[in-house]
C-alpha cells in the first residue's frame, strides 16, 4: 500500500509534483499514465526518498520508506536502469545491494536465474545492452521480495520475450497481495498489464480509476446503427437519455445506450436493423481526450496571463 | 518461446515470488551498510590497482631516494650523496625512505575522491540510498571501510619502505635509525595516519562535489598546489594560519614539509588534522542528508 497526501515537489519555481493524494493499493497493477514531465519520476523517486519532497507526505504501509526497518524488503524499485557502477559485475552489484539486509549468494544467484542473467553474471555491468540493464534493474527490485513494487518504465529496451515475461510477472506478483505500480509510456501496454490507472498531467492527478470506468468515463462509447427507418428510430430513442446525431441518411450515431438495449428497441418496436455496431474507446483513444482536455485548460490560463498589457515578452517580440 | 541471443531462455514467471524458501532478511544497521560498501569497494578493480600502486610506490622510492642518497646511484644533476635535499633524499633518513609519501597522499587522496564521487558519476547513488536511506550510515560506512583498506596499505607500505630503505642505506654504510629509536615509530605511523586522513577529506570532497574529475583537482589542489602556493605567496605573519593547513599540521608528526614556518606540537597536530576529516565528512553528511540524488 502506498499513500500519497498532498505531496508537493517543487524545482525552483517550477512545479513537478502539485499536492497529488493518491492510495495505491494491494493485489492490482497500477499503471501510473502520464506525458513526459508530467511528474510520474518525481513522484515514483519521492515514495522511496530520492527526493525530498518540498510538502506532503508519501508512506509506504503507513509510514515513510526512509524509517522502514529492512528498506529493500519494503520496496523494490526499478528507477533508472542505469544505476550500476559499469566495473562491477551482475552479481556482485546485486551482492552489494543484497547486503544492506543481509541477503547473501543464493538469494542473489536466484533472481540472477529469475531474469535470465544467470550466463552474464559475472560480466561487468557496463557492457550489457539496455534490455539487460532492465533485467538487472528488475533483479535488484525483486532481490528482498518486497511486498510493494516501483517500475518506472520497466519494458525500455526490452525484446518481445521480456516485455511478455515482465508482463506475466507483474500479474502474478500483484496476484500475490503485492502492491505494483507502474509507469509507462505506452498506452497499449497499461490496457495489457495494468488494473487500475493512475494518470497524471503537470503534476496533478487528472484520474485515479480502475481501466474500465476510465474508458466509459473519459468517452463513453458510440454505437453506430444502420437502419432503413432511421427516422422511426431516432423518434423511439429521443424519449431516452441519449444524443443522437445522423452523420448521414439511414445512419444514427448514438451516445449513452449499448447496443444491446438499442437492439432490443428496435425489435420491440418492428424497426428493421441494417447495422448494429458498438465502437468502444480504446484505452489510448482515452487518455489522449484526457490530456487533450489538460492541453486545452493550460491554453486558456496562458490567455489570460498573456494579455497584451501585462505580457512584457510580447511587446519585445 | 524462442530464446534471445544474449541471455539465456527465461525462468519460468514467478520463480522471484515463488521462492523454494522464503527470503529472510534482516534490519537495515549502520553494520549492514558497511558491509555493503565493503562488497562494493572490493569488488572494483581500481580499488586494487590504486592500493597496489600506493605499496609500490611507498617502497619504491623509499628504496629509489635510500640509494640515490648515498650516491650509490648517480643523479642527472651530479650525483647523490649526503642526503642533501634535492628531488630524491631527505635532510634524514626517516624522511629519506618515506619519500613516496609524498605521491602516495596523492593517490590515496585521489583513491578517496573516487570512492566518494564515482558512484554520483554512475548514478548508483540512487541504489545506494533506496537500499540504505538514513544516508549518514553511507557516510560513515564507506568512510569506515576506506579507513581500514587505506590505513593497511599505508601502513604495510611505509613499514616496507622503512625497512627496505635503511637496509638500503646500511648497505651503504650511510646513517640508518631503527623504528625502536625515539619518535621514528610515530613518525612512520603518523604519516600513515595522515595518507589516510587525505583518502578520507578526498572522500568528504567527492561526496560533496559529486564529481570525480572535480573532487580529484580539489584534492590535488589543497594538497599539492595551496600549501607551497600560500608559503611563497603570503607574509610571514601569515605563518601562525598556515599551520593549521592539513599537511601543515601533519609535518608536526610526520615528514611532511609544513608550509610556513611554525609547526604545531604533534598532539595539535593530529588534532587539527582530524578535525579537517571530521568537517569534510560531516559536510558530506549534511550534503548527501538534504540534497535529492
Amino acid at each position: 500500500m502506498i499513500e500519497l497526501r498532498d505531496l508537493t515537489k517543487r524545482y525552483g519555481d517550477t512545479v513537478a509534483v502539485d499536492a497529488i493524494s493518491a492510495s495505491i493499493r494491494p493485489g492490482v497493477v497500477t499503471g501510473f499514465l502520464g506525458p513526459n514531465g508530467a511528474g510520474k519520476s518525481t513522484t515514483m523517486r519521492a515514495i522511496v526518498g530520492l527526493d525530498r519532497p518540498t510538502s506532503g507526505v508519501a508512506l509506504v504501509n503507513g509510514r515513510p520508506y526512509v524509517t522502514a526497518p529492512a528498506p529493500l524488503a519494503e520496496v523494490g524499485a526499478l528507477l533508472d536502469a542505469k544505476s550500476v557502477d559499469k566495473g562491477r559485475t551482475a552479481r556482485n552489484h546485486l551482492l552489494a545491494l543484497g547486503a544492506t539486509v543481509g541477503i547473501g549468494p543464493r538469494r542473489v544467484d536466484e533472481v540472477l536465474g529469475t531474469v535470465g542473467l544467470s550466463d552474464v553474471a559475472g560480466k561487468a555491468a557496463g557492457t550489457f545492452s539496455l534490455g539487460m540493464g532492465q533485467r538487472l534493474g528488475i533483479a535488484a527490485a525483486l532481490l528482498a521480495d518486497p511486498g510493494v513494487l516501483i517500475l518506472d518504465e520497466p519494458v525500455n529496451g526490452l525484446d518481445l520475450d521480456g516485455i511478455q515475461w515482465i508482463r506475466a510477472l507483474l500479474a502474478e506478483l500483484a496476484a500475490e497481495g503485492r502492491t505494483v505500480l507502474l509507469s509507462s509510456h505506452l498506452m497499449s501496454e497499461m490496457e495489457l498489464v495494468a488494473e487500475h490507472l493512475l494518470v497524471i498531467g503537470q503534476g496533478r492527478i487528472l484520474a485515479d480509476t480502475s481501466i474500465d470506468a476510465f474508458i466509459a468515463m473519459s468517452s463513453p462509447g458510440v454505437v453506430v446503427v444502420t437502419s432503413p427507418d432511421a427516422g422511426a428510430l431516432a423518434s423511439l430513442l429521443t424519449g431516452h437519455d441519449v444524443t443522437l446525431t445522423a452523420p448521414q441518411a439511414g445512419r444514427l450515431e448514438v451516445r449513452g445506450m449499448t447496443a444491446d438495449v438499442i437492439g432490443d428497441l428496435a425489435a420491440q418496436h418492428g424497426v428493421r436493423l441494417h447495422g448494429l455496431v458498438a465502437i468502444t474507446t480504446s484505452l489510448e483513444t482515452a487518455y489522449l481526450e484526457l490530456t487533450r482536455e489538460s492541453v486545452v485548460y493550460t491554453g486558456t490560463v496562458q490567455h489570460h496571463a498573456h494579455s497584451p498589457a501585462t505580457d512584457p515578452s510580447r511587446s519585445a517580440a | 518461446m524462442t530464446a534471445t541471443t544474449l541471455v539465456e531462455p527465461l525462468a519460468s514467471v514467478g520463480a522471484a515470488s515463488r521462492p523454494s524458501h522464503a527470503t529472510i532478511v534482516r534490519r537495515q544497521t549502520l553494520g549492514t551498510a558497511i558491509r555493503s560498501e565493503w562488497v562494493k569497494l572490493r569488488t572494483l578493480r581500481s580499488t586494487w590497482i590504486g592500493l597496489g600502486s600506493t605499496l609500490l610506490i611507498l617502497v619504491g622510492f623509499g628504496a629509489i631516494a635510500a640509494a640515490v642518497s648515498t650516491g650509490s646511484v648517480a643523479t642527472p644533476d651530479g650525483g647523490g650523496g649526503g642526503g642533501g635535499g634535492g628531488p630524491f633524499g631527505g635532510s634524514d633518513p626517516v624522511s629519506t625512505v618515506l619519500m613516496g609519501a609524498n605521491f602516495a597522499v596523492l593517490l590515496i587522496g585521489i583513491l578517496g575522491a573516487l570512492a566518494g564521487a564515482r558512484e554520483y558519476g554512475s548514478r548508483m547513488i540512487t541504489a545506494t540510498v533506496a537500499a540504505v536511506p538514513r544516508r549518514w550510515q553511507v557516510v560513515i560506512a564507506k568512510a569506515t571501510v576506506f579507513t581500514g583498506v587505506a590505513l593497511a596499505a599505508s601502513v604495510i607500505g611505509i613499514l616496507g619502505a622503512f625497512t627496505v630503505g635503511m637496509s638500503v642505506l646500511s648497505g651503504a654504510d650511510a646513517a640508518t635509525v631503527a623504528l625502536t629509536d625515539d619518535g621514528v615509530l610515530r613518525q612512520v605511523l603518523g604519516m600513515a595516519g595522515y595518507i589516510t586522513a587525505v583518502g578520507l577529506i578526498g572522500m568528504g570532497l567527492g561526496i560533496l562535489l559529486r564529481s570525480v574529475a572535480g573532487s580529484i583537482g580539489a584534492v590535488v589542489a589543497a594538497f599539492m598546489v595551496l600549501p607551497p602556493l600560500a608559503a611563497a605567496l603570503l607574509p610571514d605573519s601569515w605563518d601562525p594560519i598556515l599551520q593549521y593547513l592539513p599537511s601543515s599540521a601533519a609535518s608536526a608528526f610526520t615528514t611532511v614539509l609544513p608550509a610556513g614556518t611554525e609547526v604545531l606540537g604533534a598532539g595539535a597536530g593530529a588534532v587539527v588534522l582530524a578535525a579537517w576529516v571530521l568537517a569534510a565528512l560531516g559536510a558530506a553528511v549534511v550534503s548527501i542528508t538534504h540534497q535529492d540524488v
